[in-house]
């Protein structure tokens, strides 16, 4: 059983993240990111979505295989820029680690 | 895959300690311009930015080729103590372990990049003091602090210098100073890539030769919507030049990128691009030393934009 937070996508703009809600999972991002890794980036937008803060701990190392290629955010019908999503994430989780 | 973090501490121990992320001293890590004819510092207009990158790639080749050993063994692990060591021992053992032979290859394009602005008569100058490492990989890795306090440090450098433009060799210095700089350290300058100012027109050496095909770095095609510069020099010299479908603004990534995390990806990523410009049949260019360096590890036929366009353009003098 995973818990929610439910302010965990405004604890984000901290850190740049502030489109994740915009996103509407579509996952044009998923089909053309070229890991073909498990609905990478859509899965940790849609966990940032639903609040699943320790889902993204877990899984916090998938996030440094993202190339920042820039492919998702290009293609994005909804302008979310999934790639600067990651980006934030990246910033949010090795911020976790160093206060850890 | 590495643990991000450790990979990550040691990159920026490097870059606070040394200024860049190898912990090489820059005496011993910058010395392309040694010797090099014909060498202004100022006055100038513009000044040449290389961001150190050319110069980085037989370290990133020395520093792969053990990562890509360790990666999945049980020492994987060890590398979280290598920011105990100091700094500068980690950069002299990196020194030892880089090629001559890498060293002269790159450095040589840095060369020919100012042997072709020089025809294009361009005002520039080069002080290697005031040429650092963008900080651009802490960024792309999320180490913000990191980043933001180094950048801070090279554009006060830059500002106390009077610099107000810079030529850039490389996408991820041009993205860095360009887009990043001035939303993270509040200065701002006029950057522009080395290949938006090279005059070709009316030269046509390149005619009747046989075509390239052109892979382009994300950040030129993406990022910075630069690509059309390097086409534009290649037409302008009568270079016929072949598009692959992932190509522009959608090109495809050559894995760099994943390097310091997991060499593995890296290959992965690297074989998938080298099947589709492999398919095109003719040998390869780029304008990125990361690109670069992978498509060659790739053992593609690839040279940079800069070494061909110099073929015609500045040969070497002998």
């Amino acid at each position: 059983m995973a818990l929610v937070d439910p302010d965990f996508a405004a604890e984000l703009k901290a850190y740049g993240v502030d489109t994740a809600l915009d996103c509407f999972n579509c996952g044009t991002c998923a089909a053309i990111c070229p890991l073909n890794f498990e609905h990478f980036p859509r899965k940790m937008i849609r966990y940032v979505q639903v609040g699943a803060k320790q889902k993204i701990l877990q899984q916090a190392q998938d996030l440094w295989r993202c190339l920042h290629c820039g492919l998702c955010t290009r293609t994005c019908p909804r302008q979310a820029n999934p790639g600067e999503l990651i980006l934030g994430l990246r910033r949010y989780v090795l911020a976790q680690f160093r206060r850890a | 895959m590495f643990n991000p973090t450790d990979i990550i501490d040691l990159l920026a121990a490097n870059v606070r300690q040394t200024r860049n992320p190898f912990g090489v001293r820059p005496s011993r890590f910058n010395t392309w311009w040694r010797g090099l004819s014909g060498f202004t510092r100022r006055p100038g207009d513009a000044l040449l930015f290389t961001g150190l990158m050319y110069q980085a790639i037989p370290y990133i080749n020395a520093t792969t080729r053990y990562l890509e050993r360790l990666e999945g063994s049980s020492w994987a692990g060890c590398l979280r103590w290598g920011r105990l060591v100091p700094a500068s021992l980690r950069g002299r053992g990196l020194s030892v372990l880089t090629s001559g032979a890498d060293r002269k290859k790159f450095n040589g394009i840095l060369q020919t990049i100012c042997r072709l602005l020089r025809q294009s008569e361009v005002n520039f100058f080069y002080h290697p003091e005031m040429d650092f490492y963008s900080g651009i990989l802490l960024y792309d890795l999320g180490d913000q602090d990191g980043f933001v306090r180094h950048a801070r440090f090279v554009a006060r450098t830059l500002q106390l210098h009077g610099v107000r433009k810079v030529i850039t060799v490389d996408p991820h210095t041009t993205y860095a100073l360009k887009e990043l700089y001035p939303r993270y350290t509040g200065a701002s300058f006029e950057v522009q890539p080395y290949f938006s100012l090279l005059q070709c027109r009316g030269s046509e050496r390149g005619n009747g030769k046989p075509p390239v095909v052109l892979h382009d770095p994300c950040f030129y095609g993406r990022y910075l919507e630069l690509s059309e510069g390097p086409r534009r020099v290649l037409r302008d010299l009568g270079l016929e030049y072949v598009e692959v479908r992932n190509c522009g603004e959608f090109t495809s990534c050559c894995g760099g990128p994943a390097e310091s995390v997991s060499p593995a990806l890296n290959r992965e990523i690297l074989g998938r691009r080298a099947a589709e410009l492999k398919a095109a049949a003719a040998p390869v260019v780029t304008f990125c030393p990361i690109c670069l360096a992978n498509l060659l590890k790739a053992g593609l036929p690839v040279e940079d934009l800069a070494s061909l366009v110099g073929r015609y353009l500045a040969p070497e003098e002998k």
